[in-house]
């Protein structure tokens, strides 16, 4: 983190943003803070490809399991609180590190990432569940763009559990404060960010999709639907 | 935008701001919860724009005040809006283009589908309909010759309306989904009982029943008799639907291929 060292030259306890000082910029916003919000900006263009994706084959699965059959609304709408209170828990982190309360910044901090490591240990949960009831990434068009699209999520959870745990070490080692505020800032607008894409998926996904039922078989051959799972 | 500490403090969400907005978020969870409890409502078409709004009630919140957008310079807002925008608009494009004006893959398979077969020795999956008139095509000695064909053919003799027996059989009837008749190909089935020898075994069933009115009986309602030792995995299978779709010369056809099975 580069950033630090840069950071010793500022005159207060400033927040990212307004500052250009001794960056040169035309938009008055910190480079870092502009490139953040761009990432996050081309972020939407990523989730919107496989949500389009998700949407585009949704129902047209022909063999099952279909949503209907595994989805568990209630687990994942604890597993939403839980995403929901990690970015409390990130708002919290960044208001101590802006206060300077080093075992704050570190509490909270760490209990980001204890929460957002909840939120991967249901959705490892939820993975094994799906596969053992006979769903797999290549099992049909569903498996596919659900794995896809809540695993690339799930990635991006991993990813910012990381980032804090490396964050609530340069904490321990007491270099994270006022100044180097924007540090955390930016961990937290990615953090947020993933919960917001959180919220689209868990409502088309879940709320909505998850009710989803196999095909309509033609007059006469319902029959099918009841045997078919004797014949294996 | 001043650098004044002060000034800038101001510009984020107090402590209480951030309590009000996560219980804000948990009461709008709950509510979309809530709404899908009753099990009328979900998946329901009409469930669908009030949990859209109240997800994006939620996803704003997130943005404009745990991202303090609000706050910020709003270049950042127009950056990101932007992006946001493209990406629903990338949505919205390909649902379209694959899902409104091109019908469905599935309503496409859905109208074509058939009851079909699992061909154990080459895989995948043969139509009933196809495999019912390439197995009697030898019996239809009946036209033919009659006498000099097939060794297969269990009984010549009335190969015309057995023949027709077994193309329900094997067809539209699906009962060779469920029942093995050893000699009739797809006649794999192991959920009913084994009919290798169903006219030798319906003679000795129930007194005072002949072979054929027991059989008959058996198809019509197959709920009268359940030969010993039989399971029936789901009662009533056969019954609701297959018997349902047979019309009185398809189970003359039927009895009359099953009276074969010596």
């Amino acid at each position: 983190m580069a950033h630090q060292t840069d950071s010793g030259h500022h005159a207060g306890p400033q927040h990212a943003g307004g500052h250009g000082a001794e960056h040169a910029t035309t938009t008055g916003i910190d480079h870092r803070k502009l490139l953040m919000w761009v990432f996050l900006s081309s972020d939407c263009l990523f989730f919107g490809s496989l949500i389009a994706t998700y949407m585009v084959y949704r129902g047209q699965s022909l063999v099952g399991p279909y949503p209907v059959d595994i989805i568990d609304v209630p687990i994942t709408t604890v597993s939403t609180f839980v995403l929901l209170c990690s970015s409390f828990a990130m708002v919290r982190a960044l208001a101590a590190t802006n206060e300077g309360n080093q075992s704050r910044i570190q509490f909270w901090l760490l209990m980001t990432a204890f929460l957002g490591a909840i939120f991967i240990g249901f959705q490892v949960y939820e993975f094994n569940l799906f596969r053992s009831e006979g769903l797999r990434i290549d099992t049909n068009l569903f498996g596919s763009t659900f794995f896809t699209l809540t695993g690339f999520h799930g990635a991006h959870v991993t990813l910012g559990i990381v980032w804090l745990l490396g964050l609530a070490w340069i904490a321990r080692k007491g270099r994270l404060g006022p100044r180097t505020a924007l540090d955390v800032e930016l961990a937290g607008l990615y953090w947020h960010f993933v919960d917001i894409v959180w919220i689209v998926i868990f409502t088309l996904v879940y709320l909505i999709g998850g009710f989803d039922t196999g095909p309509a078989l033609p007059e006469g051959t319902e029959i099918l639907h009841s045997i078919l799972p004797f014949l294996g | 935008m001043s650098s004044d500490p002060a000034a800038h403090q101001s510009r984020h969400p107090t402590l209480k701001q951030y309590v009000a907005i996560a219980i804000f978020l948990f009461v709008v969870t709950l509510v979309e919860f809530v709404i899908i409890l009753p099990e009328d409502f979900r998946g329901a078409g009409w469930t669908i724009a009030p949990l859209a709004i109240l997800s994006a009630i939620k996803f704003a919140a997130v943005i404009f005040f745990y991202m303090h957008l609000k706050f910020d310079n709003r270049l950042l807002t127009w950056i990101f809006l932007g992006g946001l925008a493209l990406g629903v608009a990338v949505v919205f494009a390909l649902v379209a283009l694959f899902s409104v004006w091109t019908p469905s893959p599935r309503t496409w398979a859905e109208e074509r589908a058939q009851p079909c077969l699992f061909d154990h020795e080459h895989g995948g999956c043969a139509p009933l309909a196809a495999a019912a008139p390439a197995e009697p095509a030898p019996d239809d000695g009946a036209t033919e010759s009659p006498g000099s064909s097939a060794p297969v053919a269990p009984a010549p003799a009335a190969g015309g309306l057995a023949a027709q027996g077994q193309a329900v059989f094997t067809g539209t009837g699906i009962c060779m989904t469920c029942h093995t008749i050893d000699g009739v190909p797809g006649a794999v089935g192991i959920i009913g009982p084994d009919l290798t020898h169903i006219a030798t075994d319906a003679a000795t069933r129930q007194p005072g029943v002949s072979a054929r009115d027991y059989i008959t009986t058996s198809i019509v309602d197959p709920e009268s008799f359940i030969a010993e030792g039989v399971e029936r995995a789901t009662p009533g299978l056969m019954t609701a639907a297959i018997v349902a779709n047979l019309s009185d010369a398809d189970v003359e056809a039927l009895v009359e291929f099953l009276m074969q099975q010596e």
